[in-house]
């Protein structure tokens, strides 16, 4: 099964040298396990795109507090949700403060 | 199981291939290894409830697991020095992970002393860290087969020692590895028995010890094949099943539905190969195939030259019977049906189903249909996987033999060639069929010719003829229809009255009175007013037969009279002849026409006259009265 690990940046602390080697090692001993499929940081501004009726609207963000916004994703293939739980334990363990997201993805 | 277990049961599973690595360089002895593994799983399972998983859950259980190890060491009854000294390096030795040692592992439990299922469960159990029951389970037989076949295999490799491969025998080692990856992912992508078609959860340890050996020994090309094989393999996953769980074939299904990361990733891992060159290895070149696949947007599109090239390559590295039934599929894409099922006559898998479900689609695809629906049928009972067996029967129900299509030109000459029947009956079988056969086309196909088809043909042939005639064809037609099982054939038309009407009174005075009438025809006609006898009758007599004073004569076993009209005129016909026909016609007969010699005058050498000669000049000569004419038999009425 998949879930897709969204998380939001605190804001309020820099990252060093050290946590940036961290999330290497960690990122590539996720592959070489053959969970993570995919992952990504996300840019601060989105477009927002939105629908009523036959109307669409695109706005330009950024639209939330910066600690609010996502900024990053991991899409992990795991054998249970509890497996998803402990990578994800294992990822806050290394970034710090802050809030991860974890959803299982369906299909395609 | 609780939530606190499942939970350490998966921190488990992710650290087992280490862990179970780490501590066999250790202690020397997978099996003890293993064991050790366990011990500290049961710890982890006591202890992390209450105190929850440590930071480094990893170097958690190595610690419990090595000092469970020192404490067996000791407890052992001999202490000696070797022992000793291995109790101090487990005690002192850094634990500190060697990639190499998970891929020691692998080696160790693909090992070639193995047989083939235990390699399968031990990599499962030992790298995946599954549980018996859960082996037991993905491949459906009981915990206790699964326990002894573990139990045996770690007493197999007790003496093994825990190695990389030599050089020279790393290709066989490796392709060891790699069957038992393959073999794992096949039973979970197309589960031999069972009801379920794919048991996912075998597919993916398959794919991530595959990811996890192409990280161990990169410089591997078959490792990145089977990896691409199986990523996009995997792809089709959701496709490959309609919604009551029947196999969709590969061509029917929805691309739109495969999984275009997993396709990504193993065009990723096929680049990889590439890079690393070399003579291509049977997964880089069945990798190569499902890269075909992947490639192609539609299934039509597909490039089954392609594909049949690479089959021809694999073939040589890779010989088995259901490759060259693979092939024999592609070959039949791109070279024809026919070409296909020759490579299939060659090829001799007993029990295999595929073989006959291949057979059935070719020969389907040839127009065999009763061959084809024996294949699928055949195929339906040789697999044991249900949802296969349902979609097999449905193939073969689904043919519905059609008849070859026969035309209506084949069909009449089958009928004209019976031997049941007499020579006269099939030409004047034929006369009918003949005609039909021009008029509405030999090559008209039998079933499409209808009634209305063939009584149109009889109005406008025969309508005008004699109801004797039209009888005739329409019995003709009728034994036909019944023959080639097409019974309403002659439903349109019906049998006519053959009683004919009464002849047109002749106008007798008019017919006295006509001028330059020859002597044989006014003693003809003077005959037949006064006998009333029939045309042929009369025709039939010869001069031994008249009785010229009794004004009678014996033909045919009946008496003809006449009167005195008759009487007048027969001395003069006769003349001086004694015998042979009395009425004769005009000339000889030609040569190539040789009448019976009881139609010919012994004397004349001139044949008897016929009934439509004598008919016709009737009709001529009458014509003067009537513009149709009359008939002879309007004499007898007159």
């Amino acid at each position: 099964m998949r879930y897709l690990m969204m998380s939001k940046d605190s804001g309020d602390s820099t990252p060093d040298e050290k946590l940036f080697a961290d999330m290497a090692a960690f990122v590539e001993e996720l592959s070489a396990a053959g969970v993570l499929l995919a992952t990504g940081g996300l840019g601060p501004d989105g477009i927002r795109v939105s629908s009523k009726g036959d109307e669409i609207t695109v706005t330009d963000g950024p639209f939330a507090e910066a600690k609010e916004a996502v900024a990053g994703f991991a899409l992990v293939e795991v054998r249970s949700k509890e497996e998803a739980i402990e990578l994800t334990r294992r990822f806050r363990k290394i970034v710090g403060d802050g809030e991860s997201v974890i959803q299982q993805v369906f299909g395609p | 199981m609780t939530d606190v277990r499942r939970a350490v049961d998966a921190v488990f599973k992710l650290e087992a291939a280490r862990l179970v690595a780490g501590l066999t360089r250790l202690v020397r002895d997978v099996g003890l290894a293993e064991e050790l593994a366990q011990d500290a799983l049961v710890a982890a399972m006591e202890q992390w409830p209450g105190s929850g998983v440590p930071d480094n859950p990893g170097a958690w259980l190595m610690a419990v697991a090595k000092r469970r190890a020192v404490d067996h060491i000791r407890r052992a009854e001999t202490l000696d020095r070797k022992r000793a000294e291995l109790a101090r390096e487990v005690r002192e030795e850094d634990a500190a992970q060697d990639k190499d040692d998970v891929l020691r592992l692998m080696f160790l439990s693909c090992h070639p002393v193995l047989p083939t299922p235990a390699r399968v469960a031990l990599t499962l159990r030992l790298l995946g860290g599954l549980t018996a029951a859960e082996i037991a389970r993905a491949f459906l037989v009981t915990e206790a087969v699964i326990t002894r076949r573990i139990a045996e295999a770690k007493r197999a490799l007790a003496e093994v020692p825990f190695d990389l491969p030599e050089p020279d025998a790393m290709a066989a080692r490796l392709s060891s590895v790699l069957e038992a990856v393959y073999l794992i992912f096949n039973e979970g992508y197309s589960a031999t028995s069972g009801d379920d078609l794919q048991r996912p959860a075998l597919c993916q340890e398959a794919l991530r010890l595959g990811r996890l050996l192409a990280e161990l020994a990169p410089q591997e090309s078959e490792v990145h094949g089977l990896v691409a094989l199986m990523e996009i393999q995997a792809s089709r996953t959701a496709a490959r099943t309609g919604p009551d769980g029947e196999p969709v074939q590969l061509h029917e299904q929805n691309r739109g539905r495969w999984d275009r990361l997993l396709i990504h990733r193993g065009f990723t891992a096929m680049l990889r190969a590439r890079q690393i060159g070399g003579p291509p290895g049977p997964y880089v070149l069945q990798a190569a195939i499902a890269v075909c696949h992947a490639q192609a947007r539609s299934a039509d599109d597909t490039d089954w030259p392609r594909i049949a090239a690479l089959y021809a390559a694999l073939v040589r590295v890779l010989p088995t019977a259901v490759v060259r039934l693979n092939q024999a599929v592609a070959v039949g894409m791109a070279h024809g049906p026919e070409a296909g099922l020759a490579l299939t006559d060659a090829i001799s898998l007993p029990d295999y189903h595929l073989l006959p479900a291949v057979r059935g689609d070719l020969l389907l695809r040839l127009g065999r249909e009763t061959q084809a629906r024996l294949e699928f049928e055949r195929a339906a009972n040789l697999t044991t996987n249900a949802a296969e067996r349902a979609f097999l029967l449905r193939r073969a129900d689904a043919i519905v033999p059609t008849p070859t299509t026969r035309t209506l030109g084949q069909a009449c000459a089958d009928f004209l060639a019976r031997e049941d029947l007499g020579p006269s009956t099939i030409r004047s079988y034929a006369q009918t069929l003949r005609r039909l056969c021009r008029s509405l086309g030999d090559n008209k196909p039998l079933d499409a010719t209808t009634a209305t088809d063939i009584a149109t043909v009889f109005n406008s042939t025969w309508d005008k003829a004699a109801p004797k005639t039209w009888n005739r064809h329409l019995s003709a037609v009728r034994t036909f229809a019944k023959w080639s099982s097409l019974d309403s054939l002659d439903g349109e038309l019906e049998r006519r009255p053959e009683t004919s009407e009464p002849a047109k009174p002749a106008p007798l005075q008019g017919i006295w009175e006509l001028p330059d009438v020859p002597l044989r025809e006014q003693t003809l006609w003077r005959l037949l007013h006064e006998s009333e006898a029939k045309v042929t009758t009369v025709l039939a007599i010869n001069i031994e037969h008249l009785d010229l004073a009794d004004r009678r004569a014996r033909v045919r076993g009946t008496w003809v009279t006449w009167r005195s009209g008759t009487a007048a005129l027969l001395p003069a016909l006769v003349a001086d002849r004694p015998s042979g026909p009395l009425f004769l016609s005009d000339r000889r007969p030609g040569p190539a026409r040789t009448p019976s010699p009881d139609d010919l005058c012994p004397h004349t050498g001139r044949r008897r006259l016929s009934y439509e000669r004598a008919e016709y000049l009737f009709k001529q000569a009458t014509r003067a009265l009537d513009p149709d004419g009359y008939t002879l038999r309007g004499l007898r009425t007159g």
